[in-house]
């Protein structure tokens, strides 16, 4: 096979990479082998949707679906730590009553100018 | 009164008796024909302002605009219906008409009561064919949780008033809209008379809605289908403004001290939804925050009680409604395509359907304020009149304009531009109905630059 050059914005994938290939241990080489099986089998079940000519609908991501979820839901995981509360007072209660006192002070004292 | 009503009464044995051929196109010349009926409304000749008063109903200057606006977008809505109803059961297709013709009944009579009561009545009476749109054709499994938080919100909110109302008539005597302003004022012990302020108001502030109370919102119209979406946006939060103005007329004295938290409420949400928008992934919830964005602004455009902040929440209003339904019928354009809502999915659409942007790029331009459109002229008149009640409030609402450009071009590059989706095949091109539709929305926008003065309520000098 020709020899792979690293590219500027495209470097060396680890597979091609001769160093990461012989310092390996056989166990964590078929593991690889393994996750990269996993990976041709996800790419050929988009490939044959993306090319079925009888397909009308769009090819549905299942990573897209969860962001898509957890973007729409976050109440439902919500959890009051110190920081969540810090925010949620800093943004949401606090606001409120200074604006209160701006207005109420600046209308009774200053009328409002 | 009764040209528009009977046409509208008898759109319901219309869409039962007619051939299903016929159907769509029957059902959509009627509405168009009251609506362009109803457009007469608009002259408003008397000089106490009653038009086409009996011992019902009648229009004046303020209702006049909020009647025209809803019997527009009827035809509009049931042009934006047409393709997903196309493949259901002819009874499902008519029992989908027959409801959004029975809301446009109760949303004239509500428009046009004369007497509080009946306003109340119809105020609560539009929420049944509502709820049913939601729950019944909506196209997610939340739709049954957005149903439950659209009625028990403004139910909850409505029942008050409902003992105010009736105090009020014990102590008047009568809740005609055109005596009340004479009356004398309710005179309770000060927590009490608080406590009616705030029991006629918050119906209101819930339905416009207010920022604390808004959670039915973004729920009700993502989970609506299209033209549940489009009468919620553009004409049922305007029940809550039109309720508000009429009622601060009788609450006089009180509203001085009882305003500030909600208007404190309102401008904050202002800028609160409007950074929500722009973390907003589904398209529909973008445009749904945007709505309660500028819902705040008509909120506190009312509450301070002046005649440009009313003159500014009438315009608001107005215009709001047009450009919101306009971008639903935009996102729903890009449901019908991808069936998904998701705005990363439905990018670079100018390459792909270019006429469409034109439509997008005009209704994101309304939806930003961009001058001359009559959204400008009530954002500025409703900022200047906040001003003058206490300079702070630029600064809110300052950021609050920043923050609205911001999500609405936004929006818009996220769906035009950027690189159009490579598994994306079936994008039909955009049918001549959809850009009927589009037009319709927006030319009567478009014209309304020419003479505002029509929307200007009672001031209109």
């Amino acid at each position: 096979m020709a020899d792979y050059r690293e590219a500027p914005l495209a470097t060396r994938p680890k597979t091609l990479d001769p160093n990461e290939y012989f310092n390996l241990s056989p166990d964590y080489r078929r593991a690889e082998a393994e996750r990269a099986a996993l990976r041709a089998g996800l790419k050929r079940q988009y490939q044959l949707q993306l090319n079925n000519p009888h397909r009308k609908e769009l090819i549905e991501d299942p990573a897209l679906n969860r962001w898509v979820y957890a973007r729409a839901n976050p109440y439902n995981h919500f959890k009051a730590t110190k920081k969540t509360s810090l925010l949620g007072a800093l943004f949401g209660v606090a606001p409120l009553f200074i604006l209160y006192y701006v207005f109420k002070t600046d209308r009774v004292c200053y009328g409002g100018r | 009164m009764l040209k528009i009503l009977i046409p509208t009464l008898f759109l319901l044995p219309t869409t039962w008796l007619t051939s299903s051929k016929w159907l769509w196109p029957t059902a959509l010349t009627q509405s168009m024909l009251i609506a362009l009926g109803s457009i007469t409304w608009l002259n408003n000749t008397t000089d106490t302002g009653w038009t086409a008063l009996n011992s019902y109903i009648g229009t004046d200057p303020l209702s006049t605009p909020l009647l025209v606006l809803s019997c527009w977008l009827l035809p509009l809505m049931l042009l934006a219906s047409q393709n997903h109803l196309s493949s259901e059961p002819m009874n499902r297709q008519r029992m989908y008409i027959t409801l959004l013709a029975t809301l446009q009944l109760f949303l004239i009579l509500a428009f046009g009561a004369t007497e509080m009561i009946m306003f109340y009545v119809m105020f609560e009476a539009t929420l049944i064919p509502t709820l049913l749109v939601i729950t019944r054709w909506g196209n997610q499994t939340e739709r049954l949780n957005a149903g439950t938080y659209f009625l028990f919100y403004t139910l909850a909110g409505s029942l008050p008033l409902l003992v105010a109302l009736l105090m009020l008539q014990n102590s008047t005597g009568t809740l005609s809209l055109l005596i009340i302003p004479y009356a004398k004022p309710l005179l309770l012990m000060p927590f009490g008379s608080k406590i009616w302020w705030a029991a006629c108001m918050i119906a209101f502030l819930v339905k416009m809605p207010l920022y604390g109370m808004h959670l039915w919102l973004p729920k009700a119209h993502v989970e609506a289908p299209v033209a549940g979406s489009m009468v919620l946006a553009a004409v049922l939060l305007k029940l809550g403004g039109y309720g508000m103005m009429r009622l601060m007329i009788v609450l006089d004295p009180l509203s001085k001290e009882m305003v500030y938290p909600f208007i404190v409420l309102a401008l904050w949400g202002v800028i609160m939804t409007g950074s929500i928008c722009l973390r907003q992934t589904d398209l529909k919830s973008l445009i749904a925050y945007s709505s309660v964005s500028h819902m705040g602004l008509v909120a506190g455009g009312i509450l301070i009680q002046t005649p440009w902040g009313f003159t500014g929440a009438l315009i608001l209003m107005i215009a709001h409604g047009l450009a919101s339904s306009a971008l639903f019928c935009l996102a729903n354009t890009n449901y019908e395509r991808t069936h998904s809502r998701t705005m990363l999915l439905a990018r670079g659409l100018q390459i792909a359907l270019p006429l469409m942007t034109t439509w997008w790029f005009i209704a994101s331009l309304a939806n930003l304020a961009l001058p001359p459109l009559p959204n400008l002229m009530g954002e500025l008149m409703i900022l200047t009149s906040l001003f003058n009640w206490s300079a702070w409030t630029l600064i809110l609402t300052g950021i609050g304009t920043l923050i609205t450009a911001a999500y609405s071009l936004y929006m818009f590059l996220m769906s035009q531009r950027g690189p159009l989706p490579q598994h994306m095949l079936a994008l039909p091109p955009s049918y001549t109905r959809e850009h009927l539709l589009m037009a319709l929305h927006l030319i009567p926008l478009l014209l309304i630059i020419l003479k505002p003065a029509l929307l200007w309520g009672w001031f209109a000098c």
